[in-house]
């Protein structure tokens, strides 16, 4: 009978032992426990974001080996219309250059001034500069003047006219003094 | 029935008590609780060690396809970029007005007996239209008819290839002059035609206008 009832000593133990487990228990979950379990919820995070990083970049590849493939004939067309405008100031090639043009189109005189330069406002077109040109030729015949514009549109795909006139010459009725306005486009090298 | 004695009661009740000792009995429980927690937790190292050798793995693969992958991005930005370059490129090219099908319209309208002194043509800013100054000078017995016929064939020709035409005398006065047109001295009278239209409707930039040339003054 006396047996079964604990000792004030033995009670005493025991609180002190039902103390040491809970105070085990806290240090066990909260030690070594969490900080692992933390460190695999990380390491899970990271595994995660890898993959789908991995997953990712698989389509960006793929997706980038298509897109070359789509956009062979942009950058054909981009690079030949980057060819047109040769290297250095515009005002050293583009002058001459409409001088010969002429000269080409049976237009003796011919002279470009460069009458200003914009930026482009659309983004795409953010490095490329818009030059405005007045172009000159006081001798001209209006049947060689039309076949001309009509090639320099052709040639230069970059190049548009938004002014133009054309005035009888009065002392020499044979020709005609024909003026451009002309707005050209430039990459920015 | 026989009688048992227990002589060792004592003993054996010390025993019992030893057994039951709430020490021990606490020690044993203490001591399989951590041998239990000792294991989960050398379980879920376990798992955790394997987790991190995983992500050494994929780590390694990223790494492995990173310069791939970053290079295939840059290509991708530069690609769509110059497809949009391109694009705003094209969208100008196809945009710009062509002035030589004007011109071959106008030579094709002029008759021998109206002559074109001027012509000034402007694409307005928007690119919405483009506005043409005509000035010359007509003859015939009615010269005012004759530069009638000029507006009502340039709005007919142009009409054809482009929206909205219109086709106004700004100025149309008799001069005080006559000229000589075919052996008979006829009377003369300046016009001065405001052209006005909007956007090509199938118009292309010709390669070889019309022979026809302007009559000089």
């Amino acid at each position: 009978m006396t047996g079964s009832k604990l000792t004030k000593d033995q009670i005493k133990k025991l609180a002190l032992s039902v103390m040491g487990f809970i105070f085990l228990l806290y240090v066990y979950f909260t030690f070594f426990l969490a900080p692992l379990q933390r460190s695999r919820a990380d390491t899970r995070r990271k595994i995660a974001d890898r993959q789908s990083k991995i997953d990712t970049s698989s389509e960006d590849l793929k997706k980038a080996a298509k897109l070359e493939q789509n956009a062979k004939d942009a950058t054909v067309r981009f690079a030949a219309l980057r060819k047109l405008n040769p290297e250095g100031a515009p005002l050293a090639w583009f002058p001459p250059r409409m001088k010969g043009f002429f000269a080409s189109e049976q237009i003796d005189k011919a002279v470009a001034r460069l009458e200003g330069s914009t930026d482009l406002k659309q983004e795409e077109l953010s490095h490329w500069t818009r030059y405005n040109w007045d172009i000159d030729l006081p001798q001209t015949d209006y049947s060689i003047l039309g076949k001309a514009i009509a090639d320099l549109e052709n040639a230069e795909p970059l190049l548009c006219i938004t002014k133009l006139s054309i005035r009888a010459t009065p002392d020499q009725p044979q020709f005609q003094h024909a003026q451009l306005a002309a707005a050209n486009l430039v990459e920015k090298k | 029935m026989a009688l048992h004695l227990n002589l060792l009661h004592e003993e054996i009740l010390e025993q019992r008590q030893r057994q039951r000792d709430p020490l021990k009995l606490g020690v044993l429980a203490l001591i399989s609780c951590g041998t239990l927690m000792f294991l989960y937790y050398s379980w879920s190292a376990y798992r955790t060690l394997e987790l991190k050798s995983k992500l050494g793995a994929v780590d390694r693969a990223w790494v492995k396809l990173e310069p791939n992958v970053t290079a295939a991005q840059k290509k991708v930005a530069e690609l769509q970029n110059i497809i949009k370059t391109t694009r705003a490129l094209d969208d100008y090219i196809e945009g710009r007005f062509f002035w030589a099908p004007v011109l071959q319209t106008i030579a094709r309208c002029v008759a021998p007996n109206t002559q074109l002194t001027s012509l000034d043509g402007t694409v307005l800013d928007d690119g919405k239209g483009v506005n043409v100054t005509i000035e010359g000078v007509a003859a015939g017995r009615e010269p005012r008819a004759a530069a009638e016929d000029l507006r009502q064939m340039l709005a007919e020709q142009l009409r054809q290839n482009y929206s909205d035409v219109k086709v106004e005398f700004k100025a149309l006065e008799d001069l005080d002059t006559t000229v000589n047109l075919g052996g008979t001295r006829v009377p003369m009278a300046r016009y001065n035609l405001n052209v006005t239209f909007g956007p090509k409707i199938a118009a292309q930039p010709t390669s070889t206008p019309s022979a026809r040339q302007k009559k000089r003054s």
